[in-house]
C-alpha cells in the first residue's frame, strides 16, 4: 500500500518533457500501431457525411483513448500513421498536408497528463473537461486554420480557398466529436481506471 | 469494406512482388513525391503508364480493385466539381491567362484553363491511385517496416507502421461483425432514415465495443514481443528482407533517376520564381 503511494507520489511529480514524449515501452509501441489501424479504418469507412466532403469523423475517438494512455507525442504519431495509413487504403492520393495537421491536433488532444489529467489513475475533474475543451478548439484552428494550409502552399501550391473551405468544415467536425463523444468517453475511461487502482489517500 | 482482399501477407509471384521491400517503400516514396511536385501532364502521363502497366502485370484479384476505382472516381468528379465552385477562376492562378469559353449563372464560368486544371488534377489523383494500389498489392507488413528502415526510419516506429497495416483487416472484420450484430438488435444505420447526430451516436455503439476489444489485444502483443526480446538493442534486421534480385538493380537505377529529376525539378521550381507550374497547351 504504502509503495504503490509513494510510485503513486513519484508519477505526478514526472516532468512536463517525459509527460510529452510518453514512456516508449513495447506496450506502448503496440498501443500505437492498434490506435493508428483504427484511425485509419474510422477514417475511411466511419464517417458520417452531414455535408459534401465533410464528415463527422468517428475517428477522432481513437487520438482521445491513445492520449489519455500514453501523453502527446505516442498520440501525435498515432494520428500521423493513422492518416497515411487511411490515405494509402482509400487510395485517394496521399495528402502530407493533412497528416501533418491531424499530428498537430493529436498533440494538443494528447496534453491530457501534462495539465494533470491522469486518466490512468482515474484523475479526470470537470476543470481538466474544461481545458481539454479549450485545447482541442485551439489545437483544431492551429492545426488546420495555419499548419495544414501551410504545408500546402508548400507541398501542392495555391488551392489555399479550397483548403480553408474544407479546413473549416473539418475543424467543425472534428470539434463536434471530440467534444461531444470525447468527454463522456474521458470520463468513463477515468471511472475504469479509478475502479481498478482502488486508492484512497489518508 | 472490400479492403480485406487487398492486404495480403504473403508475398505473390509476379515480378513485382519479389522486389525486396527496400525498393518497394523507396520506389513509393519517390514517385509519390514525383507525383505531388508535378502539375505537368507531359510528366505525369508516363507514371499513368508505367501504373497500368504494373497492375496488370501483377495479376491482382480485380473485383475490390473495380470497386474501389469505381468509388475513387465517383469522389474525386465530385470534389472536383466542388472544386469548379468554390473558385471557378482557379485555372488562372496556374496559367496567368483565361480564356472564357462559356458563362454560366451566377458568379460562375467556365475557363479553358480551369478545365485543363481540374483534368490534369484527375488525371494525378488516379496515378496517385495506381501507385498507391500496386505498392498495397505488392508489399507485405514485414516488408513495409524493412523498407521504412532502410530509409532511416527509427525501427520502433517501423513496428508501429508494421503492426497498424497488419491489424487492419482484423480490425474492418471486427467492425463487420460488431456492425452486423448491432444491426440484428435493431439499430437502423441507414443514412436516409436517421440524422447525423442519431448516427453518430449509433456509430459510438458500435465504435465503443471495436475500441476496447481492439485495445484488449494489446497486453498480449506486447508481452509477445517483450518474451521475444523486442527493444532491448538500438538496431534490429528485418527476417522478411532477402537480397537484391536482378530486378531490384535495375528498379534501384530507376529509382535514382527519377529522384534526381525531382530534386532538379524541386530546385528549378524554387530558383525560377516566374515559372508556370500547369503545363497549358492551348496557350
Amino acid at each position: 500500500m504504502f509503495n504503490n503511494m509513494k510510485g503513486r507520489c513519484i508519477e505526478m511529480k514526472k516532468g512536463i518533457g517525459k509527460a510529452l514524449v510518453g514512456e516508449w515501452s513495447t506496450k506502448t509501441i503496440v498501443t500505437m500501431a492498434v490506435g493508428a489501424a483504427l484511425f485509419g479504418v474510422l477514417m475511411v469507412y466511419g464517417g458520417i457525411p452531414i455535408f459534401s466532403m465533410t464528415n463527422l469523423s468517428t475517428a477522432m475517438i481513437v487520438p482521445v483513448v491513445v492520449g489519455a494512455m500514453y501523453g502527446a507525442l505516442p498520440c501525435s504519431l498515432t494520428l500521423l500513421i493513422g492518416n497515411i495509413i487511411a490515405d494509402l487504403i482509400a487510395g485517394n492520393g496521399m495528402w502530407f498536408d493533412w497528416s501533418i495537421g491531424n499530428a498537430v491536433l493529436g498533440f494538443f488532444v494528447g496534453l491530457l497528463p501534462v495539465y494533470g489529467a491522469y486518466i490512468t489513475e482515474g484523475i479526470f475533474k470537470v476543470k481538466h473537461a474544461v481545458i481539454y475543451a479549450v485545447l482541442c478548439i485551439i489545437g483544431n484552428i492551429i492545426a488546420f486554420g495555419v499548419v495544414t494550409p501551410i504545408f500546402t502552399y508548400l507541398f501542392y501550391g495555391g488551392e489555399l480557398k479550397v483548403t480553408f473551405i474544407m479546413a473549416g468544415f473539418a475543424c467543425a467536425g472534428n470539434i463536434a466529436v471530440l467534444l461531444i463523444v470525447g468527454i463522456p468517453v474521458l470520463f468513463l475511461l477515468a471511472k475504469r481506471y479509478a475502479s481498478r487502482t482502488n486508492l484512497t489517500e489518508e | 469494406m472490400n479492403n480485406k482482399f487487398i492486404i495480403n501477407f504473403q508475398p505473390g509471384s509476379t515480378m513485382l512482388h519479389k522486389l525486396t521491400g527496400t525498393t518497394k517503400v523507396r520506389m513509393f516514396i519517390i514517385f509519390t513525391v514525383y507525383l505531388i511536385m508535378s502539375w505537368d501532364l507531359r510528366l505525369i502521363l508516363p507514371v499513368t503508364v508505367a501504373g497500368i502497366i504494373g497492375i496488370i502485370s501483377m495479376k491482382p484479384n480485380w473485383k475490390p480493385i473495380k470497386f474501389m476505382l469505381a468509388f475513387v472516381i465517383i469522389l474525386n468528379l465530385f470534389n472536383l466539381f466542388l472544386f469548379f465552385i468554390a473558385d471557378p477562376d482557379i485555372g488562372t492562378k496556374f496559367c496567368n491567362s483565361r480564356t472564357v469559353l462559356a458563362d454560366l449563372p451566377g458568379y460562375l464560368y467556365l475557363s479553358g484553363e480551369t478545365l485543363w486544371y481540374l483534368f490534369t488534377r484527375f488525371i494525378k489523383i488516379l496515378s496517385s491511385f495506381l501507385i498507391s494500389i500496386i505498392f498495397i498489392l505488392s508489399i507485405t507488413p514485414s516488408e513495409f517496416a524493412a523498407g521504412l528502415n532502410s530509409v532511416k526510419v527509427p525501427y520502433k516506429i517501423c513496428t508501429v507502421v508494421e503492426l497498424a497495416y497488419r491489424c487492419i483487416p482484423d480490425i474492418v472484420r471486427d467492425y463487420q461483425n460488431i456492425s452486423t450484430s448491432m444491426q440484428a438488435r435493431g439499430v437502423e444505420m441507414d443514412p436516409k432514415k436517421v440524422s447525423a447526430f442519431k448516427r453518430l451516436k449509433q456509430m459510438v455503439m458500435i465504435i465503443v465495443p471495436l475500441l476496447l476489444s481492439s485495445f484488449d489485444k494489446v497486453g498480449n502483443i506486447a508481452n509477445a514481443m517483450d518474451l521475444r526480446g523486442y527493444g532491448k538493442k538500438k538496431k534490429r534486421s528485418y527476417y522478411a528482407e532477402h537480397e537484391m534480385t536482378k530486378a531490384d538493380k535495375v528498379f534501384r537505377v530507376v529509382y535514382i533517376v527519377i529522384a534526381l529529376i525531382c530534386v532538379a525539378y524541386i530546385a528549378y521550381k524554387m530558383l525560377a520564381p516566374g515559372y508556370l507550374q500547369l503545363w497549358y497547351p492551348f496557350a
